[in-house]
């Protein structure tokens, strides 16, 4: 077969982007070798010259690839695969970054980006540590290059396929009968950013968190550094800065998450033990806990070997993380998992890897790295810090445990098909009786041994039990006003509050009394204090979230038993929940978000309005507008709680083909109605006011319509005052028929007007009394309700109804007519037409007040014309209508609203605690 | 022995303590036979049977929804689920339940639903109806 000539692509990019990537790849390699070779002792300075220019080389790169994959998803080049898969025509361009980093192969390219941007930065720091440090960074830059290489691997008959492209061409990656289509380019169109990823969070999230991932293999390849050049002690102090930087940045990641679910996903909830949030959360704890060994080591030279342990563990786990994530084992356990890439075992071959090349480090230096004969001293700082990361390892252990359940499963069923895959009931119960106590431990250790000294210079025993007695008293003083305030229901939340308020009184009293608010040594009072305060604001929103959308007015028991944390809420009715009132005021639609309008007025117990304010839930479409992808919570923030509220919609208001079964099972009753007709229905008394030929229909719209005629039908229900009007309608364009049914949300009715009807709307001739009426050019006479002028003739009549012959002699009379009820105007134009001798009359009608015309007969000598002039009998016609009864209601929301006390304490504590670690990382900045 | 060892002890003591009682909140998912001959509360995965009849009327109760379910086990059976039904129910490719049974019915209070494709769509989206018909 001839080669196609394909129009439209664009190939440059591509080509530029693959060499890139195979060249990121090689110098990735070259670096690392040539790193590798300067290592040795008396290396020729050649070597580590080469690497540092192959990183750069490699960094370059690196870039210029993730600049092709932004050149083409930019300029919408829906010919790549990456493109198609992530851009759309309608996206907009803000969200360019976040489609980017939506798929997988983006996402590495961003961690690896963030590698080279801080390679760079340690290259430029003339490192002692550069050789292994960077020969070990490229070589994980060289793995993170071969998920991308996108090459087929044969052994022996198996194909393995490495990497998964992003600069590949659509029609390299799948095989479509489109590409026999030599103009395939200019058929496709992208798939574009699922909705749910449109917005800030998805921006700002991501490249936090890689780059707090990115930053962890510093202290990693810092580790290793000491451990390979066997110099145990120059290693911490750079280690330490990399780690507080890494800790502060990988914490304010996994925060953004956090606040990007309670802000916008979920209904009020910042974690929920999701196996991906734990295998960030856990590198994270390891991290600190290595900080803290990493102080106790620069300090006292005690805990080296577990700081080793924690730096290494910690990327190990970074990497483990990354397998969970993206070789989609998690399964159905997470909401977080990316689309499969077929990684699996390449991911799997990277955390094995990297495990063994540290493991192979440690354990080969064990011996020689350096540790005190003499063990610490009882009350010294280094072993309640080192007790304290003991704790953290604990608490990492548990958490990886449980989330690994799913890696359990797999490898179980790998050696018993039969077996059953094992799951967490209730994780967020689970995962909570056992942090609590990781809580309790971690908060009174950070209240104590920040009084306490490194080595020997033990601390007054008075002086120490003065301050924890101080933060004891004062410690059970806050427990007892937080149960005042809101409520603590178990005694184990009793004990971890008080381990917290100890926590937030010691290092208040730590930095006014020992460090006398000198705030360069502060940093770690910021993170501790914030610590506590964390865990305070948890127990006071986690314990006491509270519903508001429960109604205790309800009469059914059964019901309200039953009644969890939703209320329907009709449209335009307020209704009482708890304090507040609700009022439910419709909806609007904007791009791919409907907002559905709620009231809130906040009251006393005497009803007095305290607050009033309107919230915007909503509710998300998909990509082709036929079903909701989400619904969207709205919050109003205050000091003390925050109030969210949600709202969802019964199905058939959203979703097409739901809409449609739901018309299948409306049953439909007819009824013939002539104006003033009083009938009654299943539940109801109709009565049809008037038939309009201006529709009330809020639908209806006359531009869009030759013809419409509408009903005013007013109901009543059995028994009830209240009256309702409904206006089914009809519209006519050309031939077709549009239905304009009308809903009466509150008598659960929907009716229409039988298509039918308009062919009784079209008179026959003969039920019309026609009356002569003789006018002259520009003379005018009254009719009826008319005052009619003839104002013009026009001799080529343009009219659906009449097709011009040879021959023909066709005059149009263009009538002004006048309706004196209400001044209207319009025009009439009747044609009179002779053929072969013989006349015609094509009549001319208005359908709003039933006025036909014919232009009957020309006479030449009087200079007149006459015309016919009738009125169809409108009041007397009778139209078929269709009454349901059984519609659903849709004029309602289903509302919930939360309260959540407290919330305020977790945001701020958890960014207290982060911004610690930075304030941490800034002052060894400027100490060195 | 030093104090470091015996904390450390202590730990990995107090870890084996918790696997064993963790091991009560693991389980494999149930059948409808399992969880009513033990009554406890499990999790029950299955697909919306799609051809019975399901109940929804939020006007009356917004939180009690019930609809067919059918078991890894190819048993059909009405369960309960007290909530709101969840937005992209019909679609659902897999429904997970958490509930026990209360007389002859399953009830459930927690529900995860999986969707085909969550994040992405498979299929190649093009502008206009093209000859090619068998794109996927």
């Amino acid at each position: 077969m001839d080669e196609i000539q394909y129009v439209g692509e664009h190939l440059l990019p591509g080509i530029i982007g693959n060499f890139a990537l195979v060249l990121a790849f090689c110098t990735a390699l070259l670096s690392a070798i040539s790193y590798y070779y300067s290592t040795k002792p008396y290396a020729d300075s050649k070597w580590s010259k080469m690497g540092r220019i192959s990183f750069w080389i490699h960094g370059v790169s690196v870039i210029t690839l993730i600049a092709c994959i932004f050149y083409v998803m930019y300029n919408r080049m829906f010919e790549y695969r990456y493109v198609i898969e992530h851009v759309s025509d309608d996206l907009p361009m803000k969200y360019i970054l976040s489609a980017f980093w939506e798929g997988q192969e983006g996402s590495f390219l961003l961690w690896m980006f963030w590698h080279v941007v801080l390679g760079f930065i340690f290259i430029r720091g003339k490192s002692m540590f550069e050789s292994p440090v960077i020969c070990i960074l490229a070589l994980i830059q060289l793995v993170l290059t071969s998920m991308l290489l996108g090459v087929y691997v044969g052994f022996g008959d198996s194909m393995y396929k490495l990497g998964s492209n992003p600069i590949l061409l659509l029609r390299d990656t799948v095989d479509l009968p489109l590409f026999n289509n030599a103009e395939y380019v200019s058929l496709l169109k992208g798939n574009g950013l699922n909705p749910l990823l449109q917005n800030y969070w998805m921006t700002i999230h991501p490249p936090t968190l890689f780059l707090g991932f990115a930053s962890t293999a510093f202290p990693f390849c810092l580790a290793i550094a000491g451990l390979w050049t066997k110099q145990h002690k120059a290693w911490l102090k750079p280690a330490l800065r990399w780690s507080l930087f890494s800790g502060g940045i990988l914490g304010i990641g996994i925060l953004m998450g956090g606040a990007w679910a309670y802000e916008a996903l979920t209904f009020g909830g910042y974690w929920a033990w999701d196996p991906v949030e734990n295998t960030s959360l856990v590198p994270w704890i390891v991290l600190v806990a290595g900080i803290h060994t990493n102080l106790i080591a620069k300090s006292t030279g005690y805990s080296m070997r577990s700081t080793y342990a924690f730096y290494l563990m910690c990327f190990i786990l970074i990497l483990y993380s990354t397998f969970l994530t993206r070789s989609g084992i998690l399964g159905d356990t997470s909401v977080h998992a990316f689309t499969e890439m077929g990684l699996e075992w390449q991911l799997v071959f990277m955390v094995v890897f990297f495990t063994s090349l540290a493991k192979l480090f440690f354990f080969f230096n064990w011996k020689n790295i350096p540790a005190p004969k003499t063990e610490e001293k009882f009350l010294s700082r280094e072993f309640w810090m080192f007790i304290g990361a003991l704790v953290l390892l604990f608490s990492a252990i548990l958490i990886t445990v449980s989330s690994s359940l799913p890696v359990f499963n797999k490898i179980m069923s790998f050696f018993d098909a039969t077996y059953v895959g094992r799951v967490i009931e209730d994780p967020i119960p689970h995962y909570n009786k056992y942090q609590i106590w990781i809580g309790v431990f971690v908060a009174l250790l950070s209240g104590i041994s920040v009084f306490l000294r490194y080595g020997s210079r033990t601390i007054k025993l008075k002086t120490l039990f003065t301050h924890i007695a101080i933060g004891a008293i004062l410690g059970v003083l806050l427990v007892y006003l937080f149960e005042r305030w809101l409520g603590l229901h178990a005694w184990q939340y009793r004990v971890l509050m008080f381990a917290c308020s100890f926590g937030v009184v010691s290092n208040l009293d730590y930095l006014i009394s020992v460090i006398r608010g000198n705030l360069k040594l502060a940093s770690s009072v910021c993170s501790h204090f914030g610590f506590s305060l964390m865990i305070i604001g948890v127990l006071a929103s986690g314990l006491n979230e509270q519903v508001i959308s429960s109604n205790s007015f309800l009469l059914d028991v059964e019901q309200s038993e039953r009644l969890g944390n939703a209320l329907p809420l009709y449209e335009n009715i307020p209704m009482f929940m708890n304090g507040y009132w609700a009022t439910y005021k419709g909806d609007t639609l904007e791009g791919f978000t409907r907002r559905y309008e709620v009231d809130i007025r906040k009251v006393d117990e005497n009803n007095n309005t305290l607050e009033e304010y309107t919230m915007w839930p909503s509710a998300i479409y998909d990509k082709d507008m036929a079903k909701i992808a989400a619904f969207n919570p709205d919050k109003r923030h205050y000091w003390m709680e925050d109030i969210f509220v949600n709202a969802q919609v019964p199905s058939p208001k959203f979703d097409v083909k739901f809409a449609h079964e739901m018309e299948d099972t409306l049953r439909y009753n007819d009824y013939i109605l002539t104006v003033g007709d009083t009938f009654k229905t299943e539940n109801s008394i109709g009565i049809l006011k008037s038939i309009d030929f201006e529709p009330k229909h809020k639908d209806f719209n006359m531009d869009d319509n030759d013809l419409g005629v509408g009903l005013s039908i007013e109901f009543q229900q059995d028994g009830k005052e209240e009256i309702y009007e409904a206006n089914p309608s009809l519209g006519l364009k050309g031939n077709l028929v549009f239905q304009y049914p009308d809903k009466l949300d509150r008598l659960n009715m929907k009716m229409r007007i039988e298509d039918s009807f308009f062919e009784t709307l079209f008179t026959p001739e003969q039920l019309i009394d026609f009356e002569n009426k003789v006018l002259k050019q520009n003379e005018t006479i009254d009719y009826k309700d008319f005052k009619i002028t003839l104002s013009a003739f026009d001799r080529n009549p343009q009219n659906d109804l009449y097709e011009a012959q040879d021959g023909d002699i066709a005059i149009a009379a263009e009538l002004t007519v006048l309706r004196k009820s209400d001044n209207k105007i319009f025009a009439l134009d009747p044609i009179y037409v002779l053929r072969e001798g013989r006349p015609f009359s094509i009549k001319d009608y208005e359908a709003s007040s039933g006025l036909h015309v014919h232009f009957a007969n020309i006479n030449p000598q009087e200079e007149n014309f006459e015309f016919k002039l009738g009125m169809d009998k409108r009041s007397s016609m009778s139209v078929p209508v269709q009454i349901a009864e059984n519609m659903p209601a849709t004029d309602f929301i289903i509302f919930e609203a939360k309260r959540f006390p407290g919330i305020n304490f977790f945001w701020l504590g958890s960014t207290m605690m982060m911004l610690g670690l930075i304030f941490g990382f800034i002052r060894k900045l400027r100490n060195t | 022995m030093k104090k470091t060892h015996i904390v450390a002890i202590v730990m990995i003591l107090v870890a084996a303590v918790i696997l064993i009682t963790a091991s009560g909140d693991v389980s494999t998912y149930a059948t409808f036979e399992t969880a009513k001959i033990s009554g406890d509360r499990v999790k029950i995965a299955g697909v919306f049977a799609k051809d019975r009849p399901m109940v929804y009327d939020p006007v009356k109760n917004a939180n009690w929804f019930s609809f067919y379910l059918t078991d890894t086990d190819n048993k059909t059976e009405k369960v309960i689920l007290l909530k709101a039904k969840p937005a992209d129910f019909e679609r659902s490719e897999q429904v997970i339940l958490t509930g026990k049974y209360q007389e002859d019915t399953f009830v459930a209070d927690e529900v995860l639903t999986k969707c085909p494709s969550k994040y992405k769509d498979e299929e190649i989206a093009l502008r206009k109806k093209s000859p090619n018909k068998a794109i996927q």
